[in-house]
Protein backbone atom coordinates (compact mmCIF):
# COMPACT_ATOMS: atom_id res chain seq x y z
CA UNK A 1 0.00 0.00 0.00
CA UNK A 2 0.97 3.13 -0.78
CA UNK A 3 -1.30 5.87 0.94
CA UNK A 4 0.75 7.16 3.35
CA UNK A 5 -0.21 5.08 6.69
CA UNK A 6 2.30 3.25 8.54
CA UNK A 7 2.59 0.13 9.72
CA UNK A 8 4.45 -1.51 12.79
CA UNK A 9 5.15 -5.38 12.95
CA UNK A 10 6.62 -6.46 16.35
CA UNK A 11 8.31 -9.52 17.22
CA UNK A 12 10.25 -10.74 20.80
CA UNK A 13 13.82 -8.71 19.32
CA UNK A 14 12.72 -6.03 16.53
CA UNK A 15 10.55 -3.88 16.01
CA UNK A 16 10.21 -2.89 12.31
CA UNK A 17 7.66 0.26 10.87
CA UNK A 18 7.04 1.60 7.25
CA UNK A 19 5.28 3.83 5.40
CA UNK A 20 4.87 4.34 1.72
CA UNK A 21 3.02 6.64 -0.37
CA UNK A 22 3.11 7.90 -4.13
CA UNK A 23 4.43 11.10 -4.97
CA UNK A 24 4.15 12.78 -8.16
CA UNK A 25 7.28 14.72 -9.02
CA UNK A 26 10.86 13.72 -10.22
CA UNK A 27 13.18 11.83 -8.61
CA UNK A 28 16.03 13.98 -8.39
CA UNK A 29 13.79 16.87 -6.44
CA UNK A 30 12.77 13.52 -3.58
CA UNK A 31 16.46 12.74 -3.37
CA UNK A 32 17.50 16.36 -3.38
CA UNK A 33 15.51 16.92 -0.46
CA UNK A 34 16.36 13.82 1.70
CA UNK A 35 20.29 14.44 1.48
CA UNK A 36 20.36 17.75 1.77
CA UNK A 37 20.63 17.98 5.64
CA UNK A 38 20.70 21.54 6.94
CA UNK A 39 17.43 22.34 4.82
CA UNK A 40 15.85 19.47 6.40
CA UNK A 41 14.06 21.15 9.28
CA UNK A 42 12.60 23.94 7.28
CA UNK A 43 9.83 21.58 5.58
CA UNK A 44 10.13 18.11 7.35
CA UNK A 45 7.89 18.79 10.50
CA UNK A 46 8.93 15.80 12.42
CA UNK A 47 12.63 16.87 12.22
CA UNK A 48 14.51 19.81 14.58
CA UNK A 49 17.73 19.51 12.92
CA UNK A 50 20.09 17.27 11.04
CA UNK A 51 24.14 18.33 11.41
CA UNK A 52 26.02 16.88 8.74
CA UNK A 53 26.64 15.59 5.11
CA UNK A 54 24.32 13.22 4.34
CA UNK A 55 26.64 10.92 2.23
CA UNK A 56 27.90 7.30 2.17
CA UNK A 57 30.41 6.49 5.30
CA UNK A 58 29.81 9.94 6.71
CA UNK A 59 28.21 10.40 9.94
CA UNK A 60 25.32 12.59 10.88
CA UNK A 61 23.50 14.24 14.16
CA UNK A 62 19.61 13.83 14.21
CA UNK A 63 17.69 15.47 16.65
CA UNK A 64 13.47 14.25 16.05
CA UNK A 65 10.62 16.14 17.45
CA UNK A 66 9.65 12.56 18.92
CA UNK A 67 12.24 12.52 21.27
CA UNK A 68 13.73 15.92 21.68
CA UNK A 69 15.91 15.44 24.57
CA UNK A 70 18.30 12.79 22.66
CA UNK A 71 20.73 13.21 19.56
CA UNK A 72 21.23 10.07 17.21
CA UNK A 73 24.61 10.20 15.84
CA UNK A 74 23.76 8.12 12.77
CA UNK A 75 25.98 6.67 9.86
CA UNK A 76 25.46 6.52 6.48
CA UNK A 77 25.56 3.17 5.46
CA UNK A 78 24.46 2.95 2.16
CA UNK A 79 23.85 5.36 -0.63
CA UNK A 80 22.53 5.11 -3.98
CA UNK A 81 22.16 8.11 -5.81
CA UNK A 82 17.91 8.54 -6.66
CA UNK A 83 17.55 4.84 -5.36
CA UNK A 84 18.81 3.70 -1.69
CA UNK A 85 19.82 4.91 1.49
CA UNK A 86 20.38 3.39 4.63
CA UNK A 87 20.84 4.81 7.86
CA UNK A 88 21.61 3.16 11.54
CA UNK A 89 23.42 3.08 14.15
CA UNK A 90 24.03 0.13 16.88
CA UNK A 91 20.14 -0.71 17.30
CA UNK A 92 19.08 -0.41 14.34
CA UNK A 93 18.71 0.95 10.42
CA UNK A 94 16.60 3.05 8.43
CA UNK A 95 15.98 2.60 4.56
CA UNK A 96 15.21 5.14 2.26
CA UNK A 97 14.11 3.63 -1.59
CA UNK A 98 12.38 5.42 -4.31
CA UNK A 99 10.55 3.26 -6.82
CA UNK A 100 9.85 4.88 -9.89
CA UNK A 101 6.24 4.83 -11.07
CA UNK A 102 4.87 4.42 -14.64
CA UNK A 103 3.22 7.43 -14.50
CA UNK A 104 6.29 9.81 -14.29
CA UNK A 105 6.11 10.07 -10.38
CA UNK A 106 7.64 7.47 -7.55
CA UNK A 107 6.81 5.87 -4.41
CA UNK A 108 8.80 6.44 -1.25
CA UNK A 109 9.28 3.97 0.94
CA UNK A 110 10.74 4.41 4.70
CA UNK A 111 11.34 1.08 6.69
CA UNK A 112 13.24 1.07 10.41
CA UNK A 113 14.21 -2.19 12.31
CA UNK A 114 15.02 -1.89 15.48
CA UNK A 115 16.37 -4.94 17.28
CA UNK A 116 18.74 -6.63 18.72
CA UNK A 117 19.55 -9.45 21.59
CA UNK A 118 18.93 -6.60 24.11
CA UNK A 119 15.52 -4.96 22.41
CA UNK A 120 12.91 -7.09 24.77
CA UNK A 121 14.78 -5.05 27.98
CA UNK A 122 13.60 -1.72 26.43
CA UNK A 123 11.06 -2.39 23.73
CA UNK A 124 8.46 -0.72 26.39
CA UNK A 125 10.28 2.68 26.89
CA UNK A 126 10.03 3.14 22.81
CA UNK A 127 7.12 5.17 21.79
CA UNK A 128 5.37 4.46 18.84
CA UNK A 129 6.76 5.67 15.38
CA UNK A 130 3.69 5.55 13.36
CA UNK A 131 2.59 8.87 13.39
CA UNK A 132 6.19 10.43 13.09
CA UNK A 133 6.69 8.39 9.91
CA UNK A 134 3.03 9.40 8.17
CA UNK A 135 4.12 12.88 8.56
CA UNK A 136 7.71 12.37 7.40
CA UNK A 137 6.22 10.87 4.41
CA UNK A 138 3.46 13.41 4.15
CA UNK A 139 5.70 16.53 4.84
CA UNK A 140 8.09 14.90 1.81
CA UNK A 141 5.27 14.47 -0.86
CA UNK A 142 3.95 18.14 -0.08
CA UNK A 143 7.26 19.67 -0.46
CA UNK A 144 8.44 17.58 -3.58
CA UNK A 145 4.83 18.13 -5.71
CA UNK A 146 5.28 22.24 -4.87
CA UNK A 147 8.47 22.20 -6.09
CA UNK A 148 7.85 19.46 -9.58
CA UNK A 149 4.67 22.20 -10.06
CA UNK A 150 6.50 25.28 -9.36
CA UNK A 151 6.16 27.72 -12.26
CA UNK A 152 8.92 28.38 -14.35
CA UNK B 1 15.51 29.33 -41.48
CA UNK B 2 13.40 27.46 -44.39
CA UNK B 3 11.86 30.88 -44.31
CA UNK B 4 15.25 32.86 -44.74
CA UNK B 5 16.61 30.72 -47.16
CA UNK B 6 13.39 31.08 -49.49
CA UNK B 7 14.45 34.89 -49.01
CA UNK B 8 17.88 34.20 -49.63
CA UNK B 9 18.93 34.67 -53.20
CA UNK B 10 21.52 32.25 -53.52
CA UNK B 11 22.33 31.14 -57.03
CA UNK B 12 24.56 29.05 -56.18
CA UNK B 13 26.65 26.59 -53.71
CA UNK B 14 29.15 28.94 -52.83
CA UNK B 15 26.93 31.75 -51.64
CA UNK B 16 24.37 29.83 -49.98
CA UNK B 17 27.63 27.80 -48.22
CA UNK B 18 28.65 31.84 -47.02
CA UNK B 19 24.82 32.44 -46.17
CA UNK B 20 24.36 29.18 -44.24
CA UNK B 21 27.37 30.09 -42.14
CA UNK B 22 27.07 32.92 -41.19
CA UNK B 23 23.58 31.80 -39.91
CA UNK B 24 24.46 29.42 -38.07
CA UNK B 25 27.94 30.40 -37.14
CA UNK B 26 28.34 33.93 -35.31
CA UNK B 27 31.15 36.56 -36.03
CA UNK B 28 33.47 38.35 -33.34
CA UNK B 29 31.84 41.03 -34.19
CA UNK B 30 28.92 40.06 -33.48
CA UNK B 31 29.55 38.51 -30.58
CA UNK B 32 31.21 41.84 -29.45
CA UNK B 33 28.11 43.72 -29.98
CA UNK B 34 25.98 41.44 -28.12
CA UNK B 35 28.29 40.89 -25.24
CA UNK B 36 28.42 44.57 -25.07
CA UNK B 37 25.10 44.67 -24.67
CA UNK B 38 24.59 42.44 -21.35
CA UNK B 39 27.52 43.11 -20.29
CA UNK B 40 26.84 45.60 -17.38
CA UNK B 41 24.51 42.49 -16.22
CA UNK B 42 27.25 39.73 -16.51
CA UNK B 43 29.48 41.77 -14.62
CA UNK B 44 27.22 42.72 -11.72
CA UNK B 45 26.12 39.03 -11.87
CA UNK B 46 29.60 37.96 -11.59
CA UNK B 47 30.06 40.82 -8.53
CA UNK B 48 26.78 39.55 -6.77
CA UNK B 49 28.45 35.54 -7.08
CA UNK B 50 32.01 36.42 -6.25
CA UNK B 51 32.12 39.65 -4.14
CA UNK B 52 35.20 40.58 -5.28
CA UNK B 53 35.83 43.71 -7.71
CA UNK B 54 38.87 41.85 -8.62
CA UNK B 55 37.79 38.53 -9.39
CA UNK B 56 35.16 39.94 -10.64
CA UNK B 57 37.42 41.97 -13.72
CA UNK B 58 39.26 38.82 -14.47
CA UNK B 59 36.17 36.55 -14.88
CA UNK B 60 34.75 38.84 -16.61
CA UNK B 61 37.55 38.81 -19.45
CA UNK B 62 38.12 35.31 -19.25
CA UNK B 63 34.69 34.63 -20.34
CA UNK B 64 34.97 36.88 -23.34
CA UNK B 65 37.92 35.30 -24.50
CA UNK B 66 36.61 31.71 -23.95
CA UNK B 67 33.57 32.89 -25.41
CA UNK B 68 35.36 34.17 -28.16
CA UNK B 69 37.67 30.74 -28.89
CA UNK B 70 34.75 28.66 -28.65
CA UNK B 71 32.47 30.63 -30.78
CA UNK B 72 32.07 28.26 -33.18
CA UNK B 73 30.71 26.03 -31.20
CA UNK B 74 27.52 28.19 -30.27
CA UNK B 75 25.10 26.53 -32.54
CA UNK B 76 21.72 28.94 -31.22
CA UNK B 77 20.02 26.32 -29.44
CA UNK B 78 20.24 28.91 -26.68
CA UNK B 79 20.43 33.12 -26.82
CA UNK B 80 23.56 34.08 -26.89
CA UNK B 81 23.53 35.95 -22.97
CA UNK B 82 22.36 32.31 -21.78
CA UNK B 83 25.04 30.72 -23.33
CA UNK B 84 27.67 33.38 -21.83
CA UNK B 85 25.84 33.53 -18.67
CA UNK B 86 27.16 29.88 -18.56
CA UNK B 87 30.61 30.33 -19.51
CA UNK B 88 30.59 33.00 -16.55
CA UNK B 89 28.92 30.77 -13.67
CA UNK B 90 31.27 28.05 -14.77
CA UNK B 91 34.08 30.22 -14.27
CA UNK B 92 32.79 31.58 -11.01
CA UNK B 93 32.20 28.28 -9.88
CA UNK B 94 35.59 26.93 -10.25
CA UNK B 95 36.58 29.98 -8.60
CA UNK B 96 34.69 29.45 -5.56
CA UNK B 97 34.85 25.65 -5.24
CA UNK B 98 37.64 25.84 -2.55
CA UNK B 99 35.97 28.72 -0.88
CA UNK B 100 33.73 28.15 2.40
CA UNK B 101 30.20 29.52 2.55
CA UNK B 102 29.87 32.22 4.57
CA UNK B 103 27.44 32.69 7.76
CA UNK B 104 23.49 33.73 7.65
CA UNK B 105 24.76 36.62 10.10
CA UNK B 106 27.79 37.89 8.20
CA UNK B 107 26.33 41.23 8.30
CA UNK B 108 27.02 40.92 12.42
CA UNK B 109 30.20 39.82 12.20
CA UNK B 110 31.21 42.08 9.72
CA UNK B 111 30.08 45.03 11.97
CA UNK B 112 31.90 43.84 14.46
CA UNK B 113 35.08 44.02 12.71
CA UNK B 114 34.19 47.47 11.19
CA UNK B 115 33.17 49.06 14.75
CA UNK B 116 36.86 47.96 15.34
CA UNK B 117 38.86 49.35 12.27
CA UNK B 118 38.99 52.91 12.16
CA UNK B 119 40.58 52.92 9.09
CA UNK B 120 37.63 51.51 7.35
CA UNK B 121 35.31 54.19 8.80
CA UNK B 122 38.07 56.73 7.82
CA UNK B 123 38.19 55.53 3.83
CA UNK B 124 34.33 55.03 3.49
CA UNK B 125 33.85 58.89 5.06
CA UNK B 126 36.24 60.15 2.61
CA UNK B 127 34.39 58.30 0.02
CA UNK B 128 31.22 59.58 1.02
CA UNK B 129 32.23 63.27 1.12
CA UNK B 130 34.56 63.29 -2.52
CA UNK B 131 32.96 60.83 -4.93
CA UNK B 132 30.62 60.89 -7.01
CA UNK B 133 29.50 57.41 -6.45
CA UNK B 134 29.68 57.57 -2.18
CA UNK B 135 26.45 58.91 -1.61
CA UNK B 136 24.49 56.11 0.76
CA UNK B 137 21.26 55.02 0.23
CA UNK B 138 19.19 52.65 1.78
CA UNK B 139 18.33 50.91 -1.29
CA UNK B 140 21.59 50.23 -2.75
CA UNK B 141 22.49 48.92 1.20
CA UNK B 142 19.61 46.33 0.62
CA UNK B 143 21.21 45.16 -2.27
CA UNK B 144 24.55 44.71 -0.81
CA UNK B 145 23.07 43.29 2.30
CA UNK B 146 21.35 40.40 0.17
CA UNK B 147 24.72 40.38 -1.91
CA UNK B 148 26.29 38.79 1.47
CA UNK B 149 23.44 36.87 3.00
CA UNK B 150 22.70 35.26 -0.31
CA UNK B 151 26.00 33.90 -0.02
CA UNK B 152 25.28 31.52 2.54
CA UNK B 153 23.53 29.62 0.75
CA UNK B 154 24.98 26.68 -0.99
CA UNK B 155 26.56 28.05 -4.45
CA UNK B 156 24.02 26.04 -6.57
CA UNK B 157 21.12 27.91 -4.77
CA UNK B 158 22.99 31.03 -5.03
CA UNK B 159 23.44 31.14 -8.64
CA UNK B 160 19.76 29.95 -9.36
CA UNK B 161 18.22 32.10 -6.93
CA UNK B 162 20.51 35.40 -8.93
CA UNK B 163 19.88 34.07 -12.26
CA UNK B 164 16.39 33.63 -11.63
CA UNK B 165 14.85 36.49 -9.20
CA UNK B 166 17.39 39.52 -10.23
CA UNK B 167 18.48 38.70 -13.58
CA UNK B 168 14.68 38.02 -15.03
CA UNK B 169 15.89 33.74 -16.35
CA UNK B 170 13.80 31.37 -17.32
CA UNK B 171 14.05 27.88 -15.35
CA UNK B 172 15.13 26.16 -18.53
CA UNK B 173 17.82 28.91 -19.36
CA UNK B 174 19.05 28.27 -16.14
CA UNK B 175 19.00 24.59 -16.83
CA UNK B 176 21.14 25.55 -19.74
CA UNK B 177 23.61 28.10 -17.51
CA UNK B 178 23.92 24.93 -14.49
CA UNK B 179 23.71 22.25 -16.92
CA UNK B 180 21.60 21.08 -14.60
CA UNK B 181 17.81 19.30 -15.34
CA UNK B 182 14.55 21.63 -15.33
CA UNK B 183 13.67 19.65 -12.14
CA UNK B 184 17.11 20.60 -9.95
CA UNK B 185 16.45 24.13 -11.05
CA UNK B 186 13.08 24.26 -9.56
CA UNK B 187 14.70 22.63 -6.23
CA UNK B 188 17.54 25.15 -5.61
CA UNK B 189 15.12 27.72 -6.68
CA UNK B 190 12.92 26.58 -4.39
CA UNK B 191 14.98 25.92 -1.30
CA UNK B 192 16.76 29.13 -1.79
CA UNK B 193 14.56 31.47 -2.02
CA UNK B 194 12.77 29.57 1.14
CA UNK B 195 15.90 30.10 3.05
CA UNK B 196 16.30 33.53 2.42
CA UNK B 197 12.93 34.48 3.35
CA UNK B 198 13.20 32.34 6.51
CA UNK B 199 16.73 34.35 7.20
CA UNK B 200 15.42 38.18 5.93
CA UNK B 201 12.07 37.59 7.96
CA UNK B 202 14.46 36.51 11.40
CA UNK B 203 16.88 39.29 10.92
CA UNK B 204 15.88 42.25 8.75
CA UNK B 205 14.13 45.04 11.05
CA UNK B 206 12.78 46.39 7.81
CA UNK B 207 10.10 44.10 7.10
CA UNK B 208 10.07 42.73 11.17
CA UNK B 209 10.06 44.70 14.20
CA UNK B 210 11.74 41.90 15.72
CA UNK B 211 14.40 41.88 13.21
CA UNK B 212 17.81 41.47 14.99
CA UNK B 213 19.66 43.59 12.02
CA UNK B 214 19.19 47.18 11.53
CA UNK B 215 22.24 47.77 9.79
CA UNK B 216 21.17 50.17 7.11
CA UNK B 217 19.22 52.85 8.98
CA UNK B 218 22.16 52.87 11.43
CA UNK B 219 25.08 53.04 8.07
CA UNK B 220 21.76 55.89 7.49
CA UNK B 221 22.09 57.77 10.34
CA UNK B 222 26.16 57.95 9.83
CA UNK B 223 26.34 58.93 6.62
CA UNK B 224 23.09 61.26 6.44
CA UNK B 225 22.93 62.43 9.87
CA UNK B 226 20.77 65.43 8.53
CA UNK B 227 17.99 62.54 7.18
CA UNK B 228 15.12 61.08 9.50
CA UNK B 229 15.63 57.11 9.39
CA UNK B 230 12.14 56.54 9.32
CA UNK B 231 11.21 59.24 6.37
CA UNK B 232 13.89 57.15 4.39
CA UNK B 233 12.32 53.89 5.23
CA UNK B 234 8.77 54.68 4.31
CA UNK B 235 10.26 55.14 0.68
CA UNK B 236 11.16 51.35 0.60
CA UNK B 237 8.46 49.54 -1.15
CA UNK B 238 9.54 46.49 0.90
CA UNK B 239 9.36 48.30 4.14
CA UNK B 240 5.90 49.95 3.70
CA UNK B 241 4.58 46.97 2.95
CA UNK B 242 6.29 45.01 5.71
CA UNK B 243 2.90 44.69 7.21
CA UNK B 244 0.47 44.03 4.82
CA UNK B 245 2.22 41.91 2.59
CA UNK B 246 3.13 38.19 2.80
CA UNK B 247 6.63 37.30 3.58
CA UNK B 248 6.79 35.92 -0.27
CA UNK B 249 5.69 39.31 -2.01
CA UNK B 250 8.40 41.12 0.46
CA UNK B 251 11.32 39.22 -0.97
CA UNK B 252 10.02 39.73 -4.58
CA UNK B 253 10.14 43.53 -3.28
CA UNK B 254 13.93 42.98 -2.03
CA UNK B 255 14.74 41.09 -5.42
CA UNK B 256 13.15 44.36 -7.33
CA UNK B 257 15.37 46.57 -5.19
CA UNK B 258 18.23 44.57 -6.79
CA UNK B 259 17.10 44.47 -10.51
CA UNK B 260 17.13 48.21 -10.48
CA UNK B 261 20.47 48.79 -8.99
CA UNK B 262 23.82 48.18 -11.10
CA UNK B 263 26.31 47.95 -8.21
CA UNK B 264 29.10 49.51 -10.44
CA UNK B 265 27.09 52.39 -11.68
CA UNK B 266 25.18 53.54 -9.39
CA UNK B 267 25.21 56.38 -6.96
CA UNK B 268 26.76 54.55 -3.87
CA UNK B 269 28.73 52.06 -6.56
CA UNK B 270 32.14 53.21 -4.79
CA UNK B 271 30.69 53.60 -1.10
CA UNK B 272 28.98 50.57 -1.52
CA UNK B 273 32.34 48.37 -3.07
CA UNK B 274 34.40 49.37 -0.57
CA UNK B 275 32.41 48.32 1.91
CA UNK B 276 31.99 44.97 0.40
CA UNK B 277 35.37 44.41 0.04
CA UNK B 278 35.70 44.74 3.61
CA UNK B 279 33.49 42.83 4.21
CA UNK B 280 35.26 40.18 2.08
CA UNK B 281 38.31 40.29 3.41
CA UNK B 282 36.76 40.21 7.15
CA UNK B 283 35.17 36.93 6.32
CA UNK B 284 38.02 35.43 4.58
CA UNK B 285 40.17 35.99 7.90
CA UNK B 286 36.57 34.64 10.00
CA UNK B 287 36.48 31.49 7.79
CA UNK B 288 40.11 30.49 8.08
CA UNK B 289 40.06 31.47 11.79
CA UNK B 290 36.46 29.14 12.01
CA UNK B 291 37.83 26.62 9.50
Amino acid sequence: MSNGKATTIKKVFSRQTSVRIDINADTAIVWALLTNASDFARWNSTIVFIKGNIALGEKIELKAKIDEKRTFKIKIKEFTPEKHMRWGDAMGNRDFTLTPNADGGLTFSMSEKIGGPIFPLFAGMLPSFDEAFEQYAADLKREAELIFNSKN
Amino acid sequence: MVENLKRCECRDFITLFAYLMQTIYMTTEQLSEEFEAFKGQLKSYILRITTSVQDTEDILQDTFIKAHERLETFKGDSSLKTWVFAIASNLAKDHLRSKKRWPENVTDICKEAALGNQEFFGEAMQIAQTSPQGQFEMKEHIAFCFTCVSKSLPLEQQIAVMLKEVYDFKVKEIAIIMDQTDAMIKYYLHTGRSKMIQVFDNRCSLINKEGVCHQCTELNGIFNPQQKAQEEIVKIEMAKQSESADKEHLFDLRMKVLKEIDPFDSGAAELQLHHLEHNRQVMEKYLKENS
